[in-house]
Order: structure tokens, then C-alpha cells, then sequence
């Protein structure tokens, strides 16, 4: 038993095949819920994935190491967010001025929101790079936290918590400020909860999820801009 | 066959941009992801090179769907983060909760307001 088990953890198959399986039944119980935002299958399947490493006493870089695949395919993920923006440069174009001014303002606002709170709370430099890009889409959040020392693991959990949040409060708090136009109400979800508010404004209306995708895709790029240029100075 | 080719076209171009984002963040020191630079690539590529790219919209989309699964190894990686959290975790979930709601409203407002005064211009 002991034989077959360590021959087992010697190569990818059984990570990944574990893992596979885990988010299969996460997202089984997501559909089911119709796919409330708490029931999101990353939430669910994460801490069921810590408890089978801790049971098995499964080192986590071994874990780490056999499902990069999956983490692998964040990259060209990120490169991917680009055509949705191409698909829609004609709704991008005559929106322009409004568009990037509403998101500089909120990329600005996401930042510098996130940092001020957890400075003030005593947050050392590490963390405060990693929650500095908790408003884009995961695999950017992850690449620009390490890429200015903090810690990608925790900084995607950041991310999920806004998309959970963000895709919770998006309905009643935009009618709670009286805005009716779709567009609107579906940008300011993308910019501020990326894919989740994404997901949810494609509930809603047509164009209000593509708004919110187009917020998504261009937040990431101006938080990656912004934060470069924090970083440099 | 030439959905087949034109799968492995589209999933190339994809990983070349990326592959070049990461020459350029490791040439010039940019501090931008390489990630992050192919996407800038892949957009200027798009957009000067005119014409319809259905599988590269398929497969990009594919890719975006499935984001979720993409990052639980990552997630998973909080099992060694225990220390940090007991120590900030309050902090990171209230900055993030008050975060997420303010650029909701900053966005909302600031693009409903430029937009009105936009189209009562035009």
C-alpha cells in the first residue's frame, strides 16, 4: 500500500486527477446553487484540497509542483484578455474619454483604498504589495503581487474575496445610487470585482456583461500600469 | 483538419506574445509581467492586422472560462501562509470588503457623470 502510494506521488497524475475532481464536485454544488457567488467552486474546493494535502501529509511543494500545469495556463490566459477588448473597440472607441477617465479613477480608487486600510492596520510592506492589485482578474493580480514582493497565494484569495463581495453588492448598491444605464452599472462591476462582476452582470443584460468584460480587461492593464509606475518611483 | 490547424495557430500566437512579453521584461527590466506585456502585444497585433480571428476568439474565451480552475494550486498554497493571516488576515479582508464597494461607486459615478456630459455634447 505504502509501495503503490509513493509510486503514485511520483508524477503529476495523481494531483492533478485529485484536484480535477475536487473542483468537478465544487462546481457540481455551484450549478446547483445556481451559482450564488459564496458558492463559488474555488471557495469550496480550496479548503476540501488543504484538508486532503494535511490527512495525506502531503508536503505543499510537492502538491505545487504537480499541478504547475494548471497554474501554467494563467499566462497565456492573461495574453487571451486582449481579444475581448479587440472584439469590442467600437463600443470602446466611442466611449473613450468617459470609459478611461471612470477607470482611471477607479483603478486609482482600488489601490490606493486597499493599501491605505492596510497600512493603517500596521501592514508591512509584503502585504501591502500584495493586496495593491486586488482589483484585476487572478492570474494579473498573482503575476504583479510577485512581481512586487508579495505573496501570490494570498493576493488570489484577496481577489476572490472582492469578486465574491463585489458580485454580491453590485445590484443593490447600483440601484442604491439611482444609475439605470447598463453600461454603467455593468463597467463599474468589472472594474471593481473583475470576473465575478463580470459573471454577474452577464445575468443581468447583454451589454452590461460586456461592459463589465471591457472593465475587466482594461483595469488590468491600468492597474498593471499604475502599479509598474509605483514601483518605479 | 482546418479547425485542428487553426486551433494550434491560435493557441501559438497566444504563448509567442507571451513568450516575447517575458524577452522584453527580461531584457529591459520592465516591471511589468511578461504576461502583461504579451497581452499589450497580442492587442497592437489585433488591431493593426485587420480581419476576423474566430478560433483565436474560441480558444481566448475558453481560457477565460476556465480561469477558476487555473488558480485553485494557488489557492491551495494558503496552507503555508497560516502566520500571515493570523496576523493581518482581519485587516486584508476589511481593506479588500471596503475597497471593493468604493471603486464601485468611484467607477459608477465617474463614468455616469463623463458619459451625460459626453452624449449631451454630441
Amino acid at each position: 500500500m505504502s509501495v503503490m502510494w509513493h509510486a503514485l506521488q511520483a508524477t503529476p497524475l495523481l494531483w492533478l486527477a485529485v484536484t480535477l475532481l475536487v473542483f468537478e464536485g465544487a462546481d457540481q454544488l455551484s450549478k446547483r446553487s445556481n451559482r450564488h457567488p459564496l458558492c463559488h467552486p474555488v471557495l469550496l474546493a480550496t479548503p476540501v484540497l488543504i484538508a486532503i494535502l494535511l490527512t495525506t501529509r502531503t508536503p505543499y511543494p510537492l502538491y505545487a509542483q504537480h499541478t504547475a500545469m494548471l497554474g501554467f495556463l494563467l499566462g497565456p490566459a492573461t495574453v487571451g484578455l486582449a481579444v475581448p477588448l479587440w472584439r469590442n473597440r467600437a463600443l470602446v472607441r466611442r466611449a473613450a474619454g468617459p470609459l478611461l477617465l471612470a477607470l482611471f479613477a477607479g483603478s486609482l480608487t482600488a489601490i490606493l483604498s486597499v493599501t491605505g486600510i492596510v497600512w493603517a492596520f500596521g501592514g508591512s510592506a509584503q502585504i501591502l504589495a500584495t493586496v495593491a492589485p486586488r482589483s484585476v482578474t487572478t492570474p494579473v493580480a498573482m503575476a504583479l503581487a510577485a512581481q512586487l514582493g508579495g505573496i501570490p497565494a494570498l493576493a488570489a484569495v484577496v481577489v476572490l474575496i472582492a469578486g465574491v463581495f463585489g458580485a454580491m453588492i453590485a445590484t443593490p448598491l447600483l440601484d442604491a445610487l439611482r444609475l439605470r444605464d447598463y453600461r454603467v452599472r455593468g463597467f463599474a462591476a468589472g472594474v471593481a470585482a473583475h470576473g465575478f462582476g463580470t459573471a454577474r452582470a452577464f445575468q443581468v443584460t447583454e451589454i452590461g456583461g460586456t461592459f463589465a468584460g471591457i472593465g475587466m480587461a482594461l483595469n488590468a492593464a491600468m492597474t498593471a500600469l499604475l502599479l509598474t509606475l509605483w514601483a518605479v518611483l | 483538419m482546418a479547425w485542428g490547424t487553426a486551433m494550434i495557430a491560435a493557441i501559438a500566437t497566444l504563448l509567442l506574445c507571451q513568450l516575447l512579453g517575458e524577452g522584453i521584461h527580461l531584457l529591459t527590466g520592465l516591471p511589468l509581467p511578461g504576461a502583461v506585456i504579451g497581452m499589450f502585444l497580442l492587442l497592437g497585433w489585433l488591431l493593426l492586422r485587420p480581419g476576423e480571428r474566430p478560433t483565436l476568439v474560441q480558444v481566448s474565451a475558453w481560457l477565460t472560462a476556465h480561469l477558476s480552475v487555473m488558480f485553485v494550486p494557488a489557492a491551495v498554497g494558503l496552507i503555508e501562509e497560516g502566520p500571515v493571516l493570523a496576523k493581518n488576515g482581519v485587516a486584508i479582508v476589511l481593506a479588500t470588503l471596503v475597497s471593493t464597494l468604493l471603486t464601485m461607486v468611484v467607477t459608477a459615478l465617474v463614468f455616469h457623470w463623463a458619459l451625460t456630459r459626453a452624449e449631451r455634447k454630441a
